[in-house]
């Protein structure tokens, strides 16, 4: 072995080692959510719950359901499409993360962040195509749903889901809500879940762990 | 002389009408309010299409002042903390918000052009989602400001798969090459960054001299699980006949948006 310093070969070696990429964390589960667009009524008790839960001022909105009503009289439609962080298989705000405050867990897949190491420059903010980072202009940081993530460990559900009145939103392995083996009130007899309904960003740029049941109006067919 | 009463009534009115409307301009523009704020025309297409960052960061200027924290709550510091991608060489300087890292610092306004409108098209205080009853608003995608598909034109994935001769992502590749993009693209997709929001010439230097700025767009920073579908170039016609499954659905142009 040669004890000489090959120079060219350690430079060489030290840009390789700087275009190394990020490499996305493959979970063993994927939890994920499943939400009745149209079964949902918009009392927005999931929102109230998350927010008593993480002590939110008025302003950061972890969970948020959208109104969508159109259509002209007598053909008029109205459902609801709720969303909160998406714990995404390949995160988007994860990789942006310049402190490594954000992280996906092994075990579950869940995206969490330690705001204790956030410095709040908002990269994450915009990266996600869902908007789920929120700042919180109270302490200048980043917040976000960890799906309750106490509660997962404690073997119950997250807040939202335990307040949704009509349970039309519910967590679970999201392989299985998407063949439909998920037992669930979410899913109706006949209801198809889909990745993506209309006005949401598209499903592919990080493939988000939500399903939907979409209104007739709301679908979005390539996607499906 | 009716005739004349009459008319000069008018002219009355018309003037009466006109300061009314001077004067409750000039009370809005002085005491803006947040939620008269929201429906300024600005917001809304055609307006917005011809806003100046002047005009939108004459309320918005904080998004340009703002900087991020010296150091997070449990004490990390902001100055010693770096992602992957900022340990390459195309990065510089200390930590920014993301909107300063496109339109204020040194290698933004070396390599960009960004407005504010190129990015952001839009709200509608009514409504959140497009094609519904309270809006006339286009391409609104929900809870978002922007559409992220505008933030894959240099946030996607490196797209080798496409590309003839390569066998795997660019840091993988990249020493059969020796590290040199331009190696192929002399050849390959020569009309390039030729888009509004990009400093054509200027990014075509920084290629030159060192590809590492190449990948600072093209894969380097891929926060999405997909790349961009390039527009199709004339190279077909150096290969007439072929067009690789990947290129069909593919637009020949750009979105007017980008290229006027």
């Amino acid at each position: 072995m040669s004890k000489e310093i090959d120079k060219a070969k350690i430079k060489a070696a030290v840009k390789r080692r700087k275009r190394e990429t990020y490499k996305p964390v493959v979970p063993a589960t994927q939890l994920g959510f499943i939400h009745h667009n149209v079964d949902c009524i918009g009392c927005r008790a999931c929102e109230i719950a998350c927010k008593d839960k993480n002590g939110l001022a008025p302003g950061p909105r972890f969970r948020r359901v959208s109104y969508i009503e159109g259509g002209v009289y007598p053909d008029v439609y109205a459902y609801k499409v709720n969303m909160s962080c998406n714990h995404c298989a390949q995160p988007a705000c994860l990789p942006t993360c310049p402190t490594g405050a954000i992280f996906k867990r092994a075990s579950d897949g869940i995206v969490d962040i330690d705001s204790t190491l956030c410095i709040g420059c908002r990269r994450c903010e915009a990266a996600c195509p869902y908007g789920a980072p929120q700042f919180d202009p109270g302490d200048n940081l980043i917040k976000k749903c960890n799906m309750c993530v106490d509660e997962i460990d404690a073997g119950r559900k997250p807040y939202c889901v335990m307040a949704c009145m009509m349970r039309v939103l519910d967590i679970g392995p999201i392989d299985e809500i998407s063949d439909g083996s998920f037992q669930t009130t979410a899913i109706g007899p006949g209801d198809m879940p889909v990745k993506q309904v209309k006005n949401m960003a598209d499903p592919e740029l990080t493939k988000p762990s939500i399903r939907f049941i979409a209104h007739s109006k709301g679908g979005v067919q390539s996607k499906q | 002389m009716k005739c004349r009463s009459a008319l000069i009534l008018c002219i009355y009115v018309a003037l009466l009408l006109l300061s009314g409307n001077i004067v409750a301009g000039n009370t809005e523009d002085k005491t803006p309010d947040y939620l008269s704020a929201r429906w300024n025309p600005l917001h809304f297409k055609p307006a917005i299409d011809y806003a100046l960052d002047a005009q939108c960061l004459g309320c918005h200027q904080e998004v340009l002042q703002r900087k991020p924290l010296s150091q997070s709550p449990a004490g990390i510091k902001s100055s010693e903390s770096l992602a992957w991608y900022q340990k390459d060489e195309t990065y510089q300087g200390e930590q920014e918000t993301f909107h300063r890292r496109h339109m204020v610092t040194s290698t933004a306004k070396r390599l960009m052009k960004f407005k504010c409108n190129t990015c952001h098209q839009g709200h509608d205080p009514k409504d959140e989602a497009s094609g519904t009853t309270d809006t006339t608003q286009k391409d609104l995608v929900l809870r978002k400001a922007v559409n992220p598909d505008i933030c894959l034109m240099c946030h996607g994935k490196f797209d080798y798969k496409v590309m003839a001769g390569l066998t795997g992502d660019w840091p993988e590749v990249a020493d059969t090459f020796n590290g040199d993009c331009v190696t192929c693209h002399k050849e390959f997709r020569t009309k390039r960054h030729k888009l509004n929001f990009l400093n054509e010439q200027e990014i075509e230097k920084a290629g030159e001299k060192d590809s590492n700025t190449c990948y600072g767009c093209h894969g380097g920073r891929a926060w999405y699980a997909i790349a961009y579908p390039y527009v199709r170039r004339p190279w077909l016609k150096r290969m007439p006949g072929a067009l690789p499954e990947w290129a069909k659905d593919r637009p020949t142009e750009y979105t007017k948006r980008f290229t006027k």
